[in-house]
């Protein structure tokens, strides 16, 4: 009696706990496995979203687009941050974690991975039938331009770099590196194939129904020009070409980026919507003009400290108070005076304030003037604009590559390497008379790449061009002795971080560093 | 704010019908009368939840592994590590801060994977069993959202608080290899086994326990500005330039600034004496059949910085019924709060909010100034709170040859967490946060066995036991910046559009699942107690494992033999001589469930100081787990074999007592992420194959010096020491060696090492430089050449280039002796028990000294790193010994991986000092109370260390020393314990 009570408790508690494997199959809620993915409308939107976002972490941080970009021998000094001096003197070696940290590529191909990835594998989302063939066209056409713009991003600092067009997932194949050339044709076959499959305006006008209507759900002024565009892809193409000094394709793309700008409604900026609206990406209108950029928008959370010049350039000053008191870089007065010579007249940017009796300098890129330090203020968005006057220093201004003003530039540039000395002043002119300067006469004497490089250095200040346009200006020039040795040693590139080198023995360190 | 105490809606289920369990019980106990014997009822008590604990033959030794309870019961610890610390041999418990409440780790014979970070320090810790239930703890998968890692989002309070030795009958160390095997994969790392006092039948039975003391205030030097200027004047003279003279901090610039060269009196108002306390109260009785007990405190630790506390409630219950002869019933329900009042630290409070302000100036010396900046925190809100209970209902069938155990036993904790931090403390801007969370365990399980004797001396017993174990760790995370006022706290949403019109609220949502399912078996031979032959066999699945290895099967065997009895009966000079041998292999288990399912997709758009990003443009994205790594197929159980050979002597009639174990443990086929070709984009690839091997020896003595029976004057001297030492003894897919960010790990070497360039001191002149021969090139650190100012590191590869290359591993952070020794001295009815803690053979790198030379870069970084506390305020250690680089050179000559700051931190501690009088002894013939003890306790007297910083206990758990522990400092407490 007493032991069959036994078993029957027994048996019952046994029963209680039932088949094991079942309760043994638990899926992790914080990841998507493998199964089960890439077949719906919504894997292929987070896939592609995935792809511009590892990419603006990898411009984003530590600030390397302008650790990379507007640092070395750029017209910024660093006010006490040594990392930040020994980039401006070209210093590269020295050990600075923030050194350390941009000369690793490791986010950079993430990117890449990512893109090969998605390109290998965004089809099976077909099987979702939302997911239609325009879906499927234009995801493929932007990851393969983003890759193309991974790859020629990285070309500019580290020159030669293994070029991987596959995912391979799994498998960790230590490669070496591929001359930059054949990247760069890589990229540039890549953006001709990619640019027809990509619209002007994303939920744009589009009477052949090429593209799809109401992109992922969101309407034009949601997404500006944020996803690549054509413009966008011809924008990489005359940069890559202009990389490789064929002026001659530089100025066709240009010139259809020039053509069809209204189509992407792109406009050139006064001086006072560069300085208030274009960094800003919540700005509907104005925000279309970052023709090729990484958004951190405030209503969305993605309100951040680092990923923009502000964290470096911005401090307390007269007009806007902030608590920090001192930037990381300041531009010295000097260095502005040379920039903004007073022969051009009364610069936008920074001139004379005439409607002030005093005639103080014009505010729009510079505050506390007056001081040994002045401030940087071209790019300021502090809090979404949230009018806390810099109280909480969060950002969201928006990683600008580039925009018409610079593209006319660059066409100005072409134009002038190709001996079109009157079309390249023609195309200056455009710029420096939305800057409220004075034209320059090609009857002048003046030397168009000097003042179209000049235009350049005022107009992109801050925006991660100055390195590079150093590098064109000299190819273009080779009248710096110093600066053709470091064009011929290599020097011109970085050096690749020793975490990178130490992953892949198949990879050589730069000459010039080692 | 709200107190809450609110389990999950199935939970609460559960609690429920267990309770009413319990009362249907209660109706059949009382309804029958028949007795039975009192040691029956405590034996069912200790129901384990797989199979039953094996005993060792030597019955002398029974509290060999155990907690010196009587001694340790009149400190005032407050938390199981700081029981544990010291008093048994193979524990070694790490204690970063003297903060109550905060984290301590746990670790018992050493470490089986270099702690990279505080995922892998969670994996290495023991697991606590209380009365048989292994108690969950936070799992560290919030650490992936922060931005730092210095404290864990939430109450962060070490749950491992909840227990008050006055509650508890016995603590014990579980090493044996064997006994580890019966209690599963989670005890892998060994286990720690807490008995409370349970329910026992009798008229009544109250104890009363209380002391009260004081944290007592240390001795700092405080400094002001003049001291730090002074300390910089050097370098300034040596090396600066004239910009860097102009440079120079604005707080040191002026002297004549009152503020910071005014009087550095600010320590009166951040150390204070600090009040102890507990206070507690139990109840037991009942008849044979049904009987209960109650336990309920209040404890109040504090420590003398910053006014931190930690106060803890307590309340037990215990019933235990008969209702059949043969069949016993027992519960208990365990409640615990913790309440934590923390610390001010400004790098703290900036790491929660995620944001870094202008740091040019630091909080001033003046008490006034500070005083007011204290008074911020008026306006502040800072709560912590944690409720933990654990029950279980346990059913126990004897049967003659039968019997059967059955356990339904749950744990669950929750953390709340309420900041809020006022305008004034944030650059005009408020912060709020909330977070709760909770980490749920529910247990079921089975076991019956069969004993069988023949031929008179023969035993051979047999069980099967079956477990289910389910955990789930859950947190809401929200934080918000710049708010309205500093007074409302809440979020305001606009009727029409429904958008919050005040806080911009970041939100982070997680949970966690995982299952585990046991089946194991148990045979014992025993021949007349000479002999004992164990062996278990267990197969365990878990649901964090892919399915094609969610299963694993281990075997494990052990043996004791009784050489006294079986060979020495008549030999006078032993009294004890016994062997014991076991081996056993265990599985290991995965904390993080993102391995069950091979290749996967993450949200992964963030960046180091951006880690919570999850959108772009407004829209999720998710992509491969590039920042966490690779995570591929076929990945086998890890496991761990381990070894243990003991040998038990009793002496001079048991008065000397000696016991050894010898153990060797290998954890197997461990996870690593291996750094894979940047150029797939993964910071490393998760693969299995790293293997660890630790060995020591565990030392116990006692002696009774001078014997009780027969003297007035007893002295009884006692030692537990251990020697451990680890060796990496494979890598996955046969690596030699591999560096994952600041560690190198190198097969045949040890895992805890540092990896460090060799300093040879600093270069006098030009000359002296080494230049390379063949580039004609000056020595250079990675390209940068190396000039006079810079510090002189060994080229041990003699490339001229100082690099990587250069740095090898040295020192240790784990040390290689740890232990504790000391000796109770009675006379009459007092006692005096001393108490020394000792760790020898450690290195600690010295970051602090480190961060304090380098200050030109420390400064000028404005990152978390160059937050200066009130304690910059302090002098912490002796900087003049170092030599005078040059601060602002860019090899930054003093960086931190160097061995000019790897400092040994060997200590002798004593710990503790109490005397005791017991007046029961002392009147014997009147029984009103079984016992009344006073005593008088002081802790943290004294330590003995070559170290140069404030404490060597004081360290991360990875070896650095950075000086932001707060201080362990000595108290002094008056208690009684009264049984009546």
């Amino acid at each position: 009696m007493n032991r069959s009570w036994l078993l029957l408790l027994a048996t019952g508690l046994l029963l209680i706990l039932g088949s094991c494997n079942k309760q043994l199959d638990i899926q992790s809620s914080r990841q998507a496995d493998e199964a089960g993915h890439w077949t719906s409308y919504e894997d292929a939107r987070s896939g592609l979203i995935g792809l511009y976002g590892l990419f603006r972490a990898a411009v984003a941080d530590n600030n390397a687009h302008w650790l990379l970009g507007e640092l070395r021998s750029g017209d910024f000094k660093s006010v006490s941050r040594p990392d930040l001096k020994a980039i401006i003197d070209g210093n590269l070696n020295a050990s600075f974690p923030a050194i350390q940290s941009v000369t690793n590529w490791r986010r950079f191909y993430a990117v890449v991975n990512a893109c090969n990835l998605f390109i290998e594998r965004v089809k099976e989302c077909e099987a979702d039938q939302r997911y239609t063939e325009s879906y499927y066209k234009l995801d493929i056409a932007q990851a393969r331009t983003l890759r193309a713009f991974v790859y020629f991003y990285m070309v500019r600092i580290w020159g030669d770099v293994p070029l991987i067009t596959r995912s391979q997932d799994g498998t960790f194949e230590q490669l070496p590196r591929t001359k930059q050339d054949a990247v760069l044709s890589f990229v540039e076959q890549e953006l001709k194939e990619a640019a027809p499959y990509l619209p002007y305006l994303y939920s744009g006008n589009d009477p052949e129904q090429k593209f799809p209507n109401n992109y992922y759900g969101n309407n034009s002024a949601y997404w500006l020009n944020m996803p690549m565009t054509r413009l966008g892809a011809y924008a990489l193409l005359a940069h890559v070409a202009a990389w490789q000094g064929r002026y001659v394709d530089v100025a066709i793309y240009t010139d259809f980026i020039i053509n069809n700008a209204s189509k992407s409604n792109l406009k050139l900026l006064s001086s006072d919507e560069v300085v208030n609206s274009l960094f800003d990406a919540s700005n509907t209108t104005l925000g279309y003009n970052q023709l090729l950029g990484f958004s951190f928008l405030k209503t969305k959370g993605e309100t951040t400290t680092e990923g923009h010049i502000e964290e470096l350039t911005l401090a307390n000053t007269t007009l806007y108070a902030m608590s920090k008191q001192m930037p990381d870089i300041y531009v010295p007065k000097d260095v502005i005076s040379v920039i903004f010579p007073k022969t051009n007249g009364n610069d936008d940017r920074f001139g004379v304030d005439t409607t002030t009796f005093l005639k103080l300098p014009t505010t729009r890129y510079f505050e506390n003037y007056s001081s040994a330090v002045p401030v940087f203020k071209k790019v300021r968005v502090v809090d979404g604009s949230a009018g806390n006057r810099g109280k909480f220093a969060v950002f969201n201004s928006s990683i600008v590559f580039t925009r018409l003003e610079e593209i006319r530039l660059l066409r100005a540039e072409a134009l002038a390497v190709l001996g079109q000395t009157n079309d390249a002043f023609t195309e200056l002119n455009v710029i420096r008379g939305q800057r409220k300067i004075t034209s320059v006469s090609p009857a002048s004497g003046a030397d168009p790449i000097d003042e179209i490089f000049a235009e350049r250095r005022r107009e992109l200040m801050g925006e991660g061009w100055r390195w590079y346009d150093l590098i064109r200006y000299n190819r273009i020039k080779h009248n710096n002795a110093a600066f053709n040795e470091l064009i011929d040693q290599g020097g011109i590139y970085w050096p690749i971080a020793q975490d990178v080198l130490n992953r892949n023995p198949k990879l050589v360190q730069n000459a010039y560093w080692q | 704010m709200k107190i809450r105490l609110l389990p999950s809606r199935t939970f609460q289920k559960a609690i429920f019908s267990a309770l009413a369990i319990i009362s249907v019980f209660e109706v059949c106990a009382q309804s029958d009368t028949s007795s039975v014997s009192n040691t029956k009822l405590k034996d069912s008590s200790i129901v384990v939840t797989n199979g039953v604990k094996l005993e060792q033959l030597s019955a002398n030794f029974k509290g060999l592994n155990q907690l010196p309870l009587k001694s340790v019961s009149s400190q005032p610890y407050i938390s199981l590590q700081q029981l544990l610390k010291g008093n048994v041999a193979g524990v070694y418990v790490q204690e970063p801060s003297g903060e109550p409440g905060t984290e301590q780790n746990l670790f018992i014979r050493g470490i089986s994977s270099p702690l990279l970070s505080k995922r892998e320090l969670f994996d290495q810790q023991a697991v606590i069993f209380l009365n048989g239930i292994p108690l969950i703890q936070d799992n560290p998968f919030a650490y992936e959202i922060q931005r730092y890692d210095f404290n864990r989002i939430g109450p962060a309070t070490n749950l491992l608080s909840t227990i008050n030795p006055d509650n508890i009958e016995s603590i014990e160390v579980i090493k044996d290899p064997l006994t580890l095997a019966t209690l599963g994969p989670i005890a892998a790392n060994g286990a720690i086994w807490i008995t409370t006092k349970n329910a026992h039948s009798g008229y009544r039975d109250i104890s009363v326990n209380s002391y009260y003391g004081y944290a007592l205030k240390p001795n700092v030097t405080p400094v002001n500005a003049a001291y730090e200027n002074n300390f910089r004047a050097p370098f300034y003279d040596k090396y600066a330039s004239i910009s860097d003279r102009l440079n120079y901090p604005p707080y040191l610039r002026d002297s004549t600034n009152a503020d910071y060269y005014g009087p550095a009196n600010w320590g009166d108002l951040y150390y204070k004496n600090a009040p102890l306390y507990n206070m507690d109260l139990s109840l037991t009785g009942g008849s044979d059949r049904a009987n209960f007990r109650f336990f309920g405190g209040a404890t109040k630790n504090a420590n003398i910085a910053d006014n931190t506390s930690l106060s803890r409630y307590t309340g037990s219950f215990f019933i235990n019924a008969a209702p059949l002869k043969w069949l016993t019933v027992s519960s208990m329900i365990n409640y615990n709060r913790l309440q934590r009042v923390r610390n001010r630290n400004v790098r703290d409070r900036l790491a929660e909010q995620r944001y870094i302000p202008d740091l040019t100036n630091p909080l001033t010396p003046n008490k006034n100034l500070y005083g007011s900046y204290l008074s911020e925190f008026d306006k502040a809100i800072d709560n912590n709170a944690n409720n933990a209970i654990q029950g279980y209902l346990a059913v126990s069938a004897d049967l003659n040859k039968f019997h059967y155990n059955g356990r339904l036993a749950f744990d669950y904790n929750e953390g709340i967490r309420d900041a809020f931090w006022p305008t004034t403390l944030l650059e005009g801007n408020n912060f709020v946060s909330n977070y709760s969370s909770y980490n749920q365990r529910a247990i079921g399980s089975n076991t019956i066995g069969y004993d069988v004797r023949f031929g008179g001396k023969n035993k051979l017993n047999f069980e099967a036991g079956q477990s289910f174990m389910g955990d789930i760790y859950k947190y809401d995370y929200a934080y918000a910046y710049n708010g309205p006022n500093d007074f409302v706290k809440i979020n305001v949403v606009d009727p029409a559009s429904l958008k919050p019109t005040s806080f911009m609220v970041y939100y982070y949502p997680a949970k966690m699942r995982s299952a585990l399912i046991s089946f194991s078996g148990k045979a014992t031979y025993s021949f007349d107690d000479i002999f004992n032959i164990n062996a278990v066999v267990r197969r365990d699945g878990s649901s964090n494992m892919q399915p094609d290895n969610r299963w694993m099967t281990n075997y494990s065997v052990g043996a004791d033999w009784d050489i006294k009895k079986h060979l020495l009966s008549s030999c006078s000079v032993t009294d004890a001589l016994s062997l014991s041998a076991s081996w056993g292999r265990l599985g290991k288990l995965l904390s993080d469930d993102r391995f069950n399912a091979g290749a996967q997709y993450r949200v992964d758009l963030g960046w180091g100081s951006e880690p919570g990003l999850g959108s772009y443009n407004g829209i999720a994205g998710i992509s491969r787990p590039y920042t966490s790594g690779w995570v591929g197929y076929g990945i086998p159980w890890a496991y761990s074999d381990q070894m243990n050979v003991g040998v038990r002597l009793g002496l001079l009639n048991n008065r000397v007592r000696v016991a050894a174990d010898v153990y060797n443990r290998d954890d197997k086929d461990q996870l690593l992420p291996i750094p894979v070709a940047s150029e797939w984009g993964y910071t490393g690839a998760y693969q299995s194959g790293m293997s660890v091997n630790n060995k020591g020896v565990d030392l116990f003595i006692t002696a009774e010096l001078v014997a009780a029976k027969n003297h007035a004057i007893s002295w009884v001297g006692n030692l537990n020491m251990n020697y451990n030492t680890n060796k990496l003894t494979a890598l996955p897919g046969g690596l030699n060696e591999l560096v994952i960010g600041n560690n190198k790990l190198v097969v045949g070497k040890r895992i805890d090492a540092f990896w460090l360039l060799d300093n040879l001191g600093d270069y006098k002149s030009d000359a002296e430089i080494p230049v390379d021969p063949l580039k004609g090139r000056r020595i250079s650190y990675q390209g940068t050449p190396i000039q006079v100012g810079d510090a002189r590191w060994r080229d041990i590869n003699g490339d001229y280039v100082i690099n990587d290359n250069d740095k090898t591993l040295q020192g240790n952070y784990l040390p290689k002796v740890s232990g504790g020794f000391g000796s109770t001295l009675g006379y009459k009815a007092f006692s005096l028990d001393v108490q020394f803690y000792v760790a020898l053979g450690r290195k600690v790198l010295n970051q602090y000294a480190s961060s304090r030379l380098d200050f030109i870069n420390t400064d000028a970084n404005n990152d978390i790193n160059s937050i200066k506390e009130i304690t910059f305020w302090e002098q912490k250690m002796d900087l003049s010994s170092y030599p005078v680089y040059n601060p602002w050179s860019s090899v930054v000559p003093y960086r931190v991986d160097q061995n000019l700051f790897l400092d040994d931190a060997s200590f002798l501690k004593l710990r503790s000092l109490s005397l005791s009088y017991d007046f029961a002894k002392s009147m014997s013939k009147h029984k009103s109370f079984r016992k009344l003890e006073l005593y008088l306790s002081a802790t943290n007297l004294f330590t003995i260390t070559p170290f140069k910083g404030d404490d060597p206990e004081l360290v991360n758990y990875n070896g650095i020393y950075t000086g932001y522990g707060l201080p362990m400092s000595p108290s002094v407490i008056t208690g009684v314990k009264l049984n009546l």
